[in-house]
C-alpha cells in the first residue's frame, strides 16, 4: 500500500519532467539488483548506513536524539585518516585495528561533547549535536585544504592512505565489497544483544521510556547520557574511518553524501530494531543508487530522484504510524 | 434521577442508579472509587450523556446535553480540581464562559465585580473580586468556585470531593458554610468518601456500589460503620481497629530505640525548580528538619499537600540534594546520595506519583516488578538479562500481590491505580530493605486496595522495617503510625498522635484565626 502510493506519486513526478515512469522504475531495479556488480555497489553503500544506524538505534532507544551522526562520522574519518596518514605502523594486523579504534574514539569524543553539554548545562542534544555537524565538517574541510592536503593533488584532498591501512575486498568472487561489510554484519547481532538482552540496553530503554522512574530504580541519568552518546558517536566514527579505508582511500570533502542524516531515517524505518536496520539500510542504499541509475539512463535530474526517495520514506513512515495506531 | 444507566465500552459504570434530592438539604453521595458517584453527577450536570434512565427537576423531565443547559436550570458544580485560570482575577474567572461575555465586547467588570461581592457578603463567603487567583489559598479558590455557581443562579450545588485538599480546620469551616447555604434554601450534593464529613454535615446519604445504589439513609439514623459496610459490601477491618491496639505497638517500638535507621538533623533543602510569579505562595523548600526512625516503627509525616512533602520525598529518594544538615541511613552519610546510592543502602521508595516515578508503562508488568534489579542476580548478571527468570518473578508477584492482569507479560501502562500501586510495592518489597519511604501510598485507591497496602506496611513493621509514611490522609496516619510529625511551610514538628493535635498543626496552629473561610 505504502509502496504503491509512493510509486504512483513518484510516477506522477516522473511524468511531469517528461520521463516514462515505468521505464524509470524498471531501470532503478535493474540498476541496483540486476548484476553482481550492482549488488556490490548497494552493499558498499549499506556499510556506513548500517553502522551509523545501529549507533542511532542505541541513542534513540534511550530517547537521546543524536542528530550529529554526520559530524561524528566526519570527525572519525578525519582523525582516523590522519592517524593512517601520519603514524607509520607497518604491520597490517596492528595498523587496521589501531586505526579503527582511533576513528571510533574520535567519533565517541564528538558524541561526548554533546552529552557533556546536556549533562552539565542542560543543552538540548538536538541543537548541540546538529551544530557540531558543521563544526566537524569545517574542521575536516580545513584539514584537507591545509595540513593534510596532498601537495601533488589538484583538488583539496589528502594523499592516498598507505596500503597497510587499506581494507581489502571480501574474498567472494562475484562480489566486490570491502570487508567493512563484514564489520557491519557482525555489529548487527552484537548491537541486537546489547539493546535487547543486556542490562545496559534494558536500562537505556527504561531511561528512554520514563527517565524519572528509571532514575528512581537506580539508573544514573548523567552516566547513561554520556555512555549512550559516546557509544552512538563511536559507531558513527567507526563508520567514518571504515568509509575512508574501504571506499574512499583518501580524505575528501565530499566523502559523505549525508550518511549521518540518511541513517536517522534508517533507524526510524527500522523502528529501532537492529535487524531492521539491515533491511532499511539496504532499501535506502538501493534507492540512492537507483536514483543515480535513472539519472544516467533516463535523463531524470538527480534532484528529482532525491525527491522520490523522500516520498518513499514519507509513505513508509506514514504506513508505519497507521499500523502502530 | 431514576434508573440511570451509563456504560464506557463494555464496562457498566452506572447500572440503574436512583438519586433523589430534596429542596434545601445536604445530600452526601458516598461510594468507593469507581462506584459511579462522579459519573452520576457528571450526567446530572450535562458533562456526560446517559444511556438510559430519567432525570426530573421539580417534576418535569430534563435532558441536558451540555453543562450550559444544566446551569440554565439552576445547577452548579464545583470540581475536585478547580477550573480556574491562575493568572486571571477572581471576577475575570467568574464571568469567563458566562452569558454576558460576548465576542468583541469587553464584559462589564465593574458591575460584575460589585454583583459578586454583594453575593459574597450575602452568603458570608468573603472574597476580593480583584485578587489574582494565583494568590489565593486552596480554600479561597474553592470559595471562588462556589460563588461562581451562585453567581449564575445555582439553586443546586454539586461538590466533587470538596475537602480533598483542605486542612481539617478549613474542612470544618466549609461544612459549616454549606449548612448555612442549605438553610437559605440551596440544595447541596457532596460527593465524598470521607465518612466523618458525611456524619458531620449531611442530612441524608446515598451510598453507591458498582453503579447502583445500596440505599439512602437519614444521616442522623446511621453510623460510620454502617455506611462503611454499605460502601464495600462487607466488614472493614481497618476502620474497626481500636486505638488501644495501636498504643501497645508504640510501646514495643520504643523499646528497640538502639540505633536509628534514618536520621535527619537540621536539614535544609530547596527545590530545584524555582516557582516564579507566585510571590505570596509559601517559600518552597525544607527548613531545619530533624527526624529519626528506628527499626520496626512507622513514622508518619502528615500535613496539607504543598508544605514541603514533595521536597522531603525528593531528598529521601535521592532526587534532591541536601543543602545543609545531616542525613544518614544506618549511620552512613547520605547528603549527596543519588537514587542509586540510596537503593544500595537498602532504602526502598514508593513514590507519590506512581505513574511518573514508579512505573514504566511501555514495559511489561514483569519487567516493572524487577527493573531495579536489572544487571544483578537473580535477574541474570552484569552482562545478561535472564528474561525467563524475569517472567517467573513477575508471575510470582502477580499472584502474591493479587495484581489483576491476565499475565505478567501485559504492559504496565494498562493497569488501574490500585494495580499499578501493587506493582510499585511488589518491586520495593522484593529487596532486603532497611528503610521504606512511602509517599501517599494509598492516594486515590479504593478501600480494598488501601486495606491490602496497609496490611503490607504493618507486616513489614513487624519484621523490623523502619517506614517513613508521607501522607495527607489523616485516617492513614491514625491507622498506621507509631509517631507523627506534621509538615507545615517546610518545617517539621512532632505532635501527639491524636486527630485534634494533628489537625491544628496541619493548619499552622498559631494562624488558625486568620484562615477563616
Amino acid at each position: 500500500m505504502a509502496v504503491t502510493g509512493a510509486l504512483v506519486t513518484g510516477g506522477i513526478l516522473l511524468v511531469l519532467v517528461g520521463a516514462n515512469p515505468v521505464d524509470a522504475y524498471v531501470e532503478m531495479v535493474k540498476g541496483t539488483f540486476g548484476s553482481w556488480f550492482d549488488v556490490s555497489l548497494v552493499l558498499t553503500e549499506m556499510v556506513p548506513l548500517v553502522i551509523i544506524g545501529l549507533g542511532l538505534v542505541i541513542a534513540f532507544k534511550a530517547r537521546i536524539w543524536n542528530i550529529g551522526a554526520e559530524g561524528q562520522f566526519m570527525f572519525g574519518a578525519l582523525v582516523g585518516g590522519a592517524f593512517a596518514l601520519r603514524v607509520p605502523l607497518q604491520n597490517q594486523f596492528l595498523a587496521i585495528p589501531a586505526v579503527l579504534l582511533v576513528g571510533a574514539l574520535a567519533g565517541a569524543l564528538w558524541g561526548l561533547l554533546v552529552a557533556a553539554a546536556r549533562v552539565r548545562w542542560r543543552v538540548n542534544e538536538v541543537i548541540s549535536s546538529l551544530l557540531l555537524n558543521y563544526v566537524a565538517l569545517f574542521v575536516f574541510a580545513y584539514a584537507v585544504r591545509k595540513p593534510l592536503r596532498d601537495p601533488g593533488g589538484f583538488k583539496p584532498t589528502s594523499e592516498r592512505v598507505p596500503d597497510q591501512f587499506v581494507l581489502g575486498d571480501v574474498p567472494v568472487d562475484e562480489i566486490r565489497v570491502h570487508v567493512g561489510i563484514v564489520v557491519a554484519l557482525l555489529l548487527v547481532p552484537l548491537v541486537g544483544f546489547l539493546v535487547n538482552r543486556s542490562p545496559f540496553g534494558m536500562r537505556a530503554t527504561m531511561f528512554g521510556m520514563n527517565p524519572e522512574a528509571a532514575q528512581a530504580a537506580g539508573v544514573n541519568a548523567s552516566k547513561m547520557t554520556l555512555r549512550i552518546m559516546m557509544l552512538s558517536g563511536a559507531l558513527a566514527g567507526l563508520a567514518g574511518i571504515i568509509q575512508v579505508l574501504g571506499s574512499e582511500l583518501r580524505l575528501s570533502n565530499n566523502m559523505s553524501t549525508g550518511y549521518g542524516f540518511t541513517a536517522i531515517v534508517v533507524a526510524l524505518i527500522a523502528r529501532l530494531r537492529p535487524f531492521g536496520v539491515l533491511l532499511a539500510a539496504a532499501f535506502l542504499g538501493a534507492l540512492t543508487l537507483g536514483g543515480d541509475v535513472i539519472q544516467r539512463t533516463q535523463q531524470v535530474p538527480r534532484v528529482l530522484t532525491m525527491v522520490i526517495q523522500a516520498i518513499f520514506v514519507l509513505f513508509l513512515l506514514l504506513a508505519d504510524r497507521r499500523r502502530s495506531n | 434521577m431514576t434508573g440511570v444507566r451509563k456504560s464506557f465500552g463494555s464496562v457498566a459504570a452506572l447500572d440503574g442508579a436512583d438519586f433523589y434530592l430534596r429542596h434545601g438539604e445536604i445530600h452526601a453521595l458516598l461510594g468507593e472509587n469507581g462506584a459511579g458517584k462522579s459519573t452520576l453527577m457528571n450526567i446530572l450536570y450535562g458533562l456526560e450523556l446517559r444511556d438510559g434512565g430519567e432525570i426530573l427537576i421539580d417534576g418535569h423531565p430534563v435532558d441536558f446535553q451540555t453543562p450550559q443547559d444544566a446551569v440554565a436550570e439552576g445547577l452548579g458544580m464545583v470540581h475536585q480540581h478547580f477550573k480556574l485560570v491562575p493568572r486571571l482575577t477572581v471576577i475575570e474567572n467568574v464571568i469567563l464562559g458566562g452569558k454576558d461575555s460576548r465576542a468583541f465586547r469587553l464584559p462589564d467588570l465593574e458591575t460584575s465585580a460589585r454583583k459578586l461581592e454583594d453575593l459574597a457578603e450575602t452568603y458570608g463567603l468573603p472574597i476580593s473580586a480583584r485578587d489574582r487567583v494565583s494568590n489565593l489559598s486552596v480554600g479561597e479558590q474553592q470559595r471562588v468556585e462556589i460563588l461562581r455557581s451562585l453567581y449564575f443562579g445555582a439553586r443546586t450545588l454539586i461538590l466533587d470531593e470538596p475537602t480533598a485538599s483542605l486542612t481539617p480546620l478549613e474542612v470544618r469551616q466549609l461544612l459549616a458554610k454549606l449548612r448555612d447555604l442549605a438553610r437559605a434554601g440551596t440544595s447541596i450534593i457532596i460527593i465524598t468518601h470521607h465518612l466523618d464529613e458525611v456524619m458531620e454535615s449531611a442530612d441524608r446519604v446515598t451510598v453507591l456500589r458498582s453503579g447502583s445504589n445500596v440505599g439512602t439513609l437519614e444521616a442522623s439514623e446511621t453510623s460510620q460503620l454502617e455506611l462503611a459496610r454499605m460502601m464495600v459490601g462487607r466488614d472493614v477491618g481497618i476502620l474497626t481497629q481500636s486505638d488501644a491496639i495501636r498504643d501497645q505497638k508504640v510501646d514495643q517500638s520504643v523499646k528497640d530505640k538502639n540505633r536509628p535507621v534514618l536520621r535527619l538533623s537540621g536539614v535544609d533543602a530547596s527545590s530545584r525548580v524555582a516557582e516564579t510569579g507566585k510571590e505570596t505562595v509559601a517559600r518552597r523548600g525544607l527548613f531545619d528538619l530533624s527526624l529519626e526512625i528506628h527499626p520496626g516503627e512507622i513514622v508518619a509525616v502528615a500535613g496539607v499537600e504543598g508544605n514541603g512533602q514533595a521536597e522531603l520525598e525528593d531528598v529521601l529518594s535521592g532526587f534532591l540534594e541536601v543543602d545543609q544538615g545531616e542525613f544518614a541511613i544506618d549511620g552512613k552519610d547520605c547528603t549527596t546520595c543519588s537514587p542509586e546510592d540510596l537503593l544500595n543502602l537498602g532504602a526502598g521508595y514508593i513514590p507519590s506519583d506512581r505513574y511518573r516515578r514508579g512505573l514504566i508503562g511501555g514495559l511489561s508488568v514483569a519487567v516493572n516488578v524487577s527493573y531495579d534489579r536489572i544487571g544483578e542476580a537473580p535477574v541474570g548478571n552484569r552482562f545478561w538479562v535472564d528474561s525467563k527468570e524475569l517472567m517467573r518473578l513477575g508471575d510470582r508477584a502477580v499472584e502474591e500481590y493479587s495484581i489483576a492482569v491476565r499475565g505478567a507479560g501485559e504492559l504496565a501502562g494498562t493497569l488501574s491505580g490500585g494495580n499499578a500501586q501493587r506493582v510499585v510495592i511488589a518491586r520495593a518489597l522484593a529487596k532486603e530493605l532497611r528503610l521504606l519511604v512511602a509517599a501517599q501510598p494509598t492516594r486515590g485507591l479504593d478501600v480494598g486496595a488501601i486495606e491490602f497496602i496497609w496490611g503490607l506496611l504493618e507486616e513489614q513493621r513487624s519484621r523490623g522495617l523502619a517506614t517513613l509514611l508521607i501522607t495527607t490522609d489523616l485516617d492513614e496516619v491514625m491507622a498506621l503510625s507509631d509517631r507523627v510529625y506534621v509538615m507545615y511551610r517546610g518545617r517539621l514538628s512532632e505532635v501527639p498522635r491524636d486527630r485534634e493535635s494533628i489537625g491544628l498543626a496541619m493548619g499552622g496552629a498559631n494562624k488558625q484565626g486568620e484562615e477563616s473561610l
